[in-house]
């Protein structure tokens, strides 16, 4: 039985998103991080990976090309920070439409079972902006409050 | 997701500053002119108002050309428009969850059949 419970944490330019696989760690791992495996899964309904190349290690490169069902390509390109198998990948890239975004991908051992946590971070600035990333989140989330009262 | 690259863009730029963040939380609770908004920060009035053209200009924030004091207001469509494209993301990511989902199924199958030839 798969558990779904993705908790979703939505404010300003930050994302946390979690879900429970049933699988054991070590092959979720595998999932995320061999190309041939990545291909078979990443990106919505509809859309296929024509390309994946990935240099899996700290400073290494990724490349990966989504086609949409409107036969668009869409790129995405960064560097691994941190690689920690079978527990941890960090990385930054750019997205199709000029967006940086700095993921992070922890894999939390639940015996039969592996939790998955997606964090990301969007900026319209590169890697150097990460230091001003700290309390962000604090007054976005006040200022998010306040909107959801003004809807 | 074409919607406005360049906004979404300018919109995530000018977030990227927590000076700005805070000038936008405090606007959260009503409008307030430039000399309200730089007295919790250590910082001049001109570099406030540098923090406040760049909010401006993202569209965060307008500000009145009639008072004198020319209080400042949150705009809260480019926050909107900034959550619908993140939403969109998120959906997006669910997609890719999903497919995963039956992904390790199979890659669970292979394995178990990889076992057996041991």
């Amino acid at each position: 039985m798969v558990e779904r419970n993705d908790v979703v944490e939505h404010t300003g330019r930050k994302l946390l998103m979690t879900r429970v696989f049933a699988a054991r760690r070590p092959l979720v791992f595998d999932a995320w991080t061999k190309p041939e495996h990545v291909a078979k899964w990443w990106g919505p309904r509809g859309f296929s990976l024509p390309s994946c190349e990935m240099d899996l290690r700290p400073g290494g490169a990724f490349r990966f090309v989504m086609r949409g069902p409107d036969g668009v390509d869409r790129p995405f390109e960064g560097v691994y920070a941190e690689v920690e198998r079978p527990e941890r990948i960090v990385f930054g890239g750019t997205i199709h439409d000029g967006v940086h975004v700095n993921t992070t991908v922890t894999f939390e051992d639940r015996g039969a079972e592996t939790l998955v946590t997606v964090a990301q971070t969007f900026s319209a600035e590169s890697d150097a902006t990460r230091g001003s990333a700290e309390g962000w989140a604090q007054t976005l989330d006040r200022l998010g409050e306040a909107l959801a009262a003004a809807r | 997701m074409n919607m406005g690259a360049d906004q979404l863009t300018a919109t995530f730029a000018a977030l990227a500053d927590p000076t700005r963040r805070a000038i936008l939380a405090r606007l959260a609770s009503g409008e307030a002119n430039v000399t309200e908004l730089a007295a919790p920060f250590d910082m001049s009035q001109p570099a406030i108002s540098k923090h406040l053209k760049v909010l401006e200009r993202a569209g965060l924030i307008s500000r009145s050309r009639e008072a004198q004091s020319r209080p400042c207001r949150l705009e809260g469509r480019r926050l909107k428009e900034a959550a619908a494209w993140m939403e969109r993301y998120r959906r997006a990511w669910e997609e890719s969850f999903d497919r995963l989902d039956e992904y390790l199924e199979e890659m669970k199958k292979k394995e178990v059949r990889r076992g057996r030839k041991k």
